[in-house]
């Protein structure tokens, strides 16, 4: 079964560059599955305001279908989907 | 239908003031976290418990945790959270007769990490209430958030027939505290249960019932179904019901504008008796 390899560029977005997911969000609303998740950062003190905390990732990979909508939608071109083999949905 | 399990006494009893505050403070590092001992975190769960044998240990243990009634039950794993759907006539006698006052509506977390839309639509009482309080990123602005029992009601029936599944929490088990308008799939409780198999929300002690002379086929109820438990049959020209899909929510009879659809206690389906 091939595993889709969702990558995100933290810096491009997130607690890297200090911009939070959480004001832009595109990527999380575009998809349809609800594969992405936007979650404060682990192993940083531990501040809700902070948006230096916050990130995006790719909690439910393995529901991923891989229709590519979340690389359009980010304005920073900081998502990759990538996967080897079969182009088939996993599930 | 326990008012105990609703009361402050329990919860005092169990020193649960300490578990909430732990829980709601770091809820949005849930999925994030490893458990295991460190081995394991959410990420890809559904691929992970795919896995032969691995998968069974991984399952048993996530069972576990969900269910847990130890007395060291860790707070940001949520050990212990899980709900019910309930239809939303029970949902109004909760908040009726057994919810603890104060009672908040606040913002939903599922719906601000998976969708990044911040929506006012999960009720907590008794000392839940108290505890999210103090944390203002899950405090609506400008709108109330206090609510005394009719107001939650009456937003609670707004929420429901606007198509969301109303559900009720131990958190952790068995003290209840919150009501949730749910939505699958970026509910975090029906993403582990429709996708994973988990039982994180339990199906309502209902089924619903066609009425097939009442059923017009206007197929209005079928996008009501969070659950993929209604179809529309261009053969027969009425909807099919699948029960053992059915969570006895009710969403559908909102849709419903020739009294077609009802709901029967679970106990009616001997096939379907016990199957939560």
């Amino acid at each position: 079964m091939p595993r889709t390899k969702i990558t995100i560029d933290y810096s491009k977005c997130g607690d890297g560059v200090g911009i939070d997911p959480r004001d832009c969000g595109k990527c999380l609303n575009v998809c349809d599955l609800a594969v992405l998740i936007c979650h404060e950062t682990l192993g940083v003190p531990q501040d809700p305001i902070d948006p230096q905390t916050w990130r995006v990732s790719a909690l439910w990979w393995d529901l991923c279908s891989r229709c590519m909508k979340c690389v359009e939608a980010c304005p920073q071109r900081a998502i990759s989907v990538t996967w080897h083999g079969f182009a088939r949905p996993v599930r | 239908m326990n008012a105990k399990l609703y009361s402050n006494e329990l919860a005092r009893e169990l020193d649960l003031e300490r578990y909430l505050a732990e829980q709601w403070r770091f809820f949005e590092t849930l999925y994030i976290r490893k458990f295991m001992g460190g081995l394991v975190s959410s990420a890809g769960l559904g691929y992970k418990l795919s896995l032969p044998i691995i998968g069974k240990v991984l399952r048993h243990e996530v069972e576990n945790m969900i269910h847990s009634e130890s007395k060291n039950r860790n707070p940001i794993r949520a050990d212990g959270h899980f709900g019910q759907v309930v239809p939303l006539e029970d949902a109004k006698l909760i908040f009726a007769n057994l919810a603890v006052e104060p009672i908040i509506e606040n913002y939903c977390m599922c719906r601000a990490m998976q969708k990044g839309v911040k929506e006012v639509c999960c009720f907590n009482f008794g000392l839940l209430s108290g505890i999210i309080e103090k944390l203002p990123r899950f405090i609506p602005k400008n709108t109330k958030f206090r609510l005394d029992r009719e107001e939650a009601i009456a937003r609670l029936e707004q929420h429901n027939r606007s198509g969301k599944v109303a559900t009720v929490w131990f958190q952790p088990v068995p003290y209840i505290n919150a009501i949730c308008s749910c939505e699958t799939p970026q509910c975090g409780g029906l993403r582990l249960t429709n996708d994973f198999g988990l039982k994180v929300v339990y199906k309502g002690e209902y089924l619903i019932r066609l009425d097939l002379d009442n059923c017009q086929g206007c197929k209005l109820c079928v996008p009501m179904c969070q659950f993929g438990a209604l179809r529309y049959s261009p053969t027969l020209k009425r909807v099919l019901v699948d029960d053992t899909k059915c969570f006895g929510c009710g969403l559908c009879r909102h849709a419903c504008n020739f009294d077609a659809l009802h709901l029967v206690p679970r106990e009616e389906a001997p096939g379907l008796k016990g199957h939560y």
